[in-house]
This record gives structure tokens, C-alpha cells and sequence, in this order.
């Protein structure tokens, strides 16, 4: 692949690959909560209302139509996912299709959160979101291990207040 | 000065006014089977003048005694103001904290000639500190005495420096032509002479649909209507000072090293006239945190040379003035980038105007096809920037970024840039911005 978002994957740190858990578990809640919804007429079909068939059909299709590219591409995406810390400032990309290659300097930083979701903590992961003072220029880097994510945070905020701008 | 000191007597109705109208309506929904003339005769008169001098008598009270406990004093290091009767507030700002007094006037107070003072504070704080509401004339020489301690000068009594007006008031006749030829308000015309249509022909349900909408484009219309109307803008030693308003009067001091982020913009129909608006992101001035800050709301060339002039000084390039041509209208002189043929596919018509140019002391970018907008970003403004493809321009080599600021929702876009010329310029601007 030559794109300019990859030219150097090998200096980037992968996010943890159990992160592919979390990802697939809220597909399948997601999936699973609308499919419930389109097959709505289905159900009221069989209790006997004069629903049309297309009615019965449509959504549930519909649902799986876009459900389905979608869970062949995350484990891409979670590949996708990664970071780099660099000697002033911090690099994130994201994306397989929509590939994004966010930089933020350590000087810009405003605050770092390490927050880790119920999903996230069975699988011993977090998520570590970075401030600025923009609220569009928000580095989040999702599916890292407990210490990992911890020990990351000290060394943000070690190197943000080393380079306060 | 250094001692307490009451806010004028008719505040406490300027605040609240709403609550008369509000008690008059509640007693008019209950009693609106009674007629006018039944209302002032026989033993309902008694009952009317009762209830309504009770009332009176009620809101007076609170209101006299909302006055009696709003006090404030100036002293050689704070301004504080204390309020209320039952939950008291004490609010103080230091005044070497001052960063702005603003003057403004809602509708009641600007009728009665009053105005009131918001502090803008740089202590963290989120809130503004309000005084209000004292008048206008007052309200100008306090703020000037202020700003006057502020800078560490004896107070005088006068306003201090004049500030220099940049310009004329935008007149009224242009504001309104300017406000028709912008596409929600035409958008919003045609609905609404669709919507005469459909109801004179008697097609009633859809027009129950649009009525929203229509109110939606009022709602928008007089907003910007009341943002722009009688808009003045001045200079002072700082940076600019800029007044306007329709039925809120406002007067908000913009120092030039407050400013993250400028937004040259050109809607479709203004181009043909050669009318710009100039929007800034700026970290403390204005009510919303993320809301654009509107600095000239529709002039000429001339017009945006003068306030870019006191905005951004520098440019940084030679002839500021042809690249600040060339940066609102299109082209690629002075050294601006734009996107190559091979987006002509993705964006047939904007490709030839995309463009971008790295100067000294900032970034500039364009975009847009029948409407556009340039936005300039100072290098050491920049918080974070991301270099994105999507799958369409990965198959040209055409790749996208966009410079974030703080303070409001301007960025600057660079969009279907070649590859090359994106990443290159994205490893460069990574490290201009770490330098020191």
C-alpha cells in the first residue's frame, strides 16, 4: 500500500488486539437492539395483523445490509488504530477507509482522561482521551491496556508540562 | 469610588419586567369570561383594584428590595458586587485581572437608557461578571476608569484614549441588501412563496409542515439582523472595539492577541458585488465559548484591509495586500497551492479555487465554489491538526487537512490536496509547531 497515512506503520504502537472483543460485543448489542426493531412487523405478523410482506422484509435486510460490511471491516479498523509519541508532540491514527492522522503538540495539551467502559474493563482495556483548548482537535486512543494507558498518561502529562508552550 | 454603592433604582424592573407581564397574563387567562365593562363596575371594582394593587404592592417590594441589596464598590484592586436577599452573592474580580469590560443594553434598559457592565476575567472563572444596571453615560465612565486602574494609571474622569473608528457604520440600506442575497434568506423567501401558493390553492396539510421551517428562517433572519445592525467598528491601542445591535445594543472590546483564527467568507451572490464578512475565534469575548465572533458583517475589499489590518498585522509575506487579494477571490498567485486537475472528478466545480499557502506567520486557506471562504490560522494558534483520505481520494492521491483553533468553530480546510503536497507539508507544519 503506498499512502502517505502508513508510509512509516512500524513506528506507530498498535492499540491491543483483545480491543477486537469490545468492538465485536457492541456490534453485536447494536446489531442486535435494531434487528430486534426491524423485525417488529414479523412479530406482528404472526399474531395475525395484516401486515404487507415487504413490510416483514425490508427492515430486517436493510439492518443486516449495513451491519455486515461493518463487522468485516473492524478487525481492520482495530488494526488500524494506533499511536506514536513522538519528542514534542503525539500522533494518532485511525480509519481504514477514512484513513485520519490526528497530531497534537505535548505544549497544546489541556488535560488527559483515561476513562474504561464496563465492555472495556472484562477485557482489562481503557480509553485515554486528550484535550486542547479546541474541542475539534481531540486525540482519543481507544483500547489500551490498563497500565499501559496509565503509564502513557504520566508520560503525557510529564512532557506537556516540560513543553508548556 | 471605594465605597458602596447602589445600581440605578429601575434595575430591578429591567430584570424583571417579565414577571409583571407574566402576573397580568395569569390574571387575564383566569378571568377572560369577564367583559371590560363588568371588570370596573360594581363589586368587581373592588375585587380589580384589590388584586391588582396587591400585585403592585408585591412585585414593588421585591423589587425594592432586590435594589436595596444589589450594591457595588470599585476599589484601588477589585470591583466587587454583592446581590440578593435570601441566597447573597459577593462577586469580586481583581482588576489587574480586567481583560475587557463590554456595554450592553437590552431592550428595556436600552429604553430607559441604561446599561450594563460585563467583566471579563481571566482568573478561570467561567461566568462573566455582570453589573448591571447603571446609566449609559456612567456606565462609559466607569468602564474607562476601570480599564484605566487596569493598566496601572490614575484614574481619570474623562474617557481615556478616543478609540480611531475604522470605518463607518455599515449603512442600513447595504446590511439589508447584503442579508436578501445570502442563500437561507432566499431559500427562506421561496419557501415562503411557495407556501402563499399552496394556500391560496388550498393544499392545507403540507403548509402545516413548512410553517415551522419558515419561523425557523425568521428566527435565524433576525438574529443576524440584530447581530449586524448598526455595526461600528473602531480601533484602539489593542485591538478593535466593535458596537452594534438592533433592539440589544452592544459595545465588546476584541484585543488582537485574543484572536485564534480568522474567517474571510463570501457568500454566492456577494462575490458578484465584491462584499466580504469577517469572522474571528477568540478565547474569551462573546457569549457562547464556541460561537464565531462576527467583525464586520458585509464590506468591500477596503473594508477588509483595514480590519485584517489590526487582526493580523502581520501576514507575513512582502505585498499583504495582493496576497490578501488572491486569499478571498482564487487564483494562485503569490505562491498559493491549490488542488490538482485530478480533483476536478471529486469536486468539479471548487478544484480550481482550493488552495492553501504557509506564510511567515500563518496559514492560509480557501475553499469553496460559488460561495467561499479563506480562513487564516497563526501558526503558534494551531492546537491540533489531521491529515485524512478518504477512499475516493486515495485512488487520485489527493489527500486532506485541517488546522483546528481555539474558540470557535473556524478552521482552516485544505482540502484534495496531492498526496505529496499534504504529507509533506503535514510533517513540516508538526515540527514548525513544536518549535520555540
Amino acid at each position: 500500500m503506498k499512502i502517505p497515512m502508513e508510509s512509516s506503520p512500524n513506528n506507530f504502537t498498535a492499540v491491543d488486539p483483545d480491543y477486537f472483543k469490545v468492538k465485536l460485543a457492541t456490534w453485536l448489542i447494536q446489531t442486535g437492539s435494531y434487528l430486534l426493531v426491524a423485525l417488529l412487523p414479523l412479530i406482528l405478523r404472526l399474531f395475525g395483523l395484516p401486515v404487507p410482506w415487504w413490510l416483514v422484509i425490508l427492515p430486517p435486510v436493510l439492518v443486516l445490509g449495513l451491519a455486515l460490511p461493518i463487522l468485516r471491516m473492524l478487525r481492520r479498523q482495530v488494526r488500524a488504530l494506533g499511536y506514536r509519541e513522538r519528542e514534542e508532540d503525539l500522533l494518532v491514527r485511525s480509519g481504514v477507509l477514512w484513513r485520519k492522522q490526528l497530531v497534537i503538540p505535548y505544549g497544546r495539551m489541556q488535560y488527559v482522561e483515561v476513562t474504561s467502559g464496563p465492555l472495556e474493563r472484562r477485557y482489562g482495556l481503557c480509553k485515554l482521551t486528550l484535550n486542547t483548548a479546541a474541542g475539534s482537535a481531540t486525540a482519543v486512543i481507544p483500547g489500551l491496556r490498563e497500565d499501559t494507558g496509565q503509564a502513557l498518561r504520566e508520560r503525557l502529562v510529564a512532557a506537556g508540562e516540560a513543553n508548556l508552550l | 469610588m471605594n465605597e458602596w454603592q447602589r445600581v440605578h433604582p429601575a434595575s430591578p424592573f429591567v430584570h424583571g419586567w417579565l414577571a409583571i407581564v407574566g402576573l397580568a397574563w395569569v390574571y387575564w387567562q383566569n378571568t377572560d369570561d369577564i367583559s371590560w365593562a363588568e371588570r370596573f363596575t360594581g363589586s368587581r371594582l373592588a375585587w380589580t383594584v384589590g388584586i391588582g394593587s396587591a400585585a403592585l404592592a408585591l412585585v414593588l417590594i421585591f423589587y425594592a428590595l432586590s435594589w436595596y441589596f444589589t450594591r457595588y464598590r470599585i476599589s484601588e484592586t477589585h470591583v466587587y458586587v454583592n446581590a440578593g436577599m435570601v441566597f447573597r452573592s459577593q462577586k469580586q474580580a481583581r482588576i489587574d485581572r480586567v481583560q475587557g469590560i463590554d456595554i450592553a443594553q437590552p431592550l428595556v434598559a436600552r429604553l430607559l437608557g441604561l446599561a450594563e457592565l460585563r467583566f471579563d476575567v481571566a482568573d478561570g472563572s467561567a461566568s462573566v461578571m455582570r453589573l448591571s444596571f447603571l446609566r449609559k453615560a456612567h456606565a462609559h465612565q466607569l468602564r474607562a476608569e476601570i480599564l484605566a486602574l487596569a493598566q496601572g494609571e490614575i484614574p481619570v474622569q474623562e474617557e481615556a484614549a478616543q478609540p480611531v473608528p475604522l470605518m463607518a457604520k455599515v449603512p442600513a440600506g447595504r446590511l439589508l441588501a447584503s442579508m436578501f442575497l445570502r442563500l437561507p434568506t432566499v431559500v427562506g423567501v421561496l419557501l415562503a412563496l411557495v407556501l402563499g401558493i399552496l394556500s391560496l390553492s388550498g393544499v392545507g396539510v403540507l403548509v402545516a409542515g413548512l410553517v415551522p421551517m419558515l419561523l425557523g428562517f425568521g428566527g435565524w433572519f433576525y438574529k443576524e439582523l440584530n447581530n449586524s445592525w448598526n455595526f461600528s467598528a473602531s480601533a484602539t491601542d489593542t485591538g478593535l472595539r466593535i458596537s452594534h445591535g438592533l433592539a440589544d445594543t452592544k459595545q465588546q472590546s476584541l484585543p488582537a492577541g485574543r484572536v485564534q483564527s480568522i474567517q474571510i467568507s463570501s457568500p454566492a451572490f456577494w462575490r458578484l458585488l465584491g462584499w466580504y464578512r469577517v469572522e474571528v475565534n477568540a478565547l474569551g469575548v462573546g457569549e457562547e465559548e464556541m460561537s464565531n465572533l462576527l467583525v464586520l458583517p458585509v464590506g468591500d475589499f477596503e473594508a477588509v484591509t483595514q480590519v485584517m489590518g489590526i487582526l493580523l498585522p502581520e501576514l507575513g509575506v512582502e505585498n499583504q495586500r495582493a496576497v490578501l487579494h488572491t486569499a478571498i477571490t482564487s487564483g494562485t498567485d503569490h505562491g498559493f497551492t491549490s488542488s490538482p486537475a485530478r480533483a476536478k472528478a471529486l469536486s468539479p466545480g471548487a478544484w480550481k479555487h482550493q488552495a492553501f499557502l504557509s506564510t511567515g506567520s500563518c496559514v492560509i486557506t480557501r475553499f469553496g465554489w460559488l460561495s467561499r471562504s479563506a480562513a487564516f490560522v497563526p501558526h503558534r494558534r494551531i492546537q491540533g491538526m489531521v491529515l485524512q483520505q478518504g477512499p475516493w481520494e486515495r485512488r487520485r492521491e489527493l489527500a486532506g487537512i485541517r488546522l483546528y483553533s481555539a474558540g470557535g468553530s473556524i478552521m482552516g480546510y485544505m482540502h484534495q490536496l496531492d498526496e505529496q503536497v499534504a504529507t509533506e507539508f503535514f510533517a513540516a507544519q508538526a515540527r514548525r509547531q513544536v518549535e520555540r
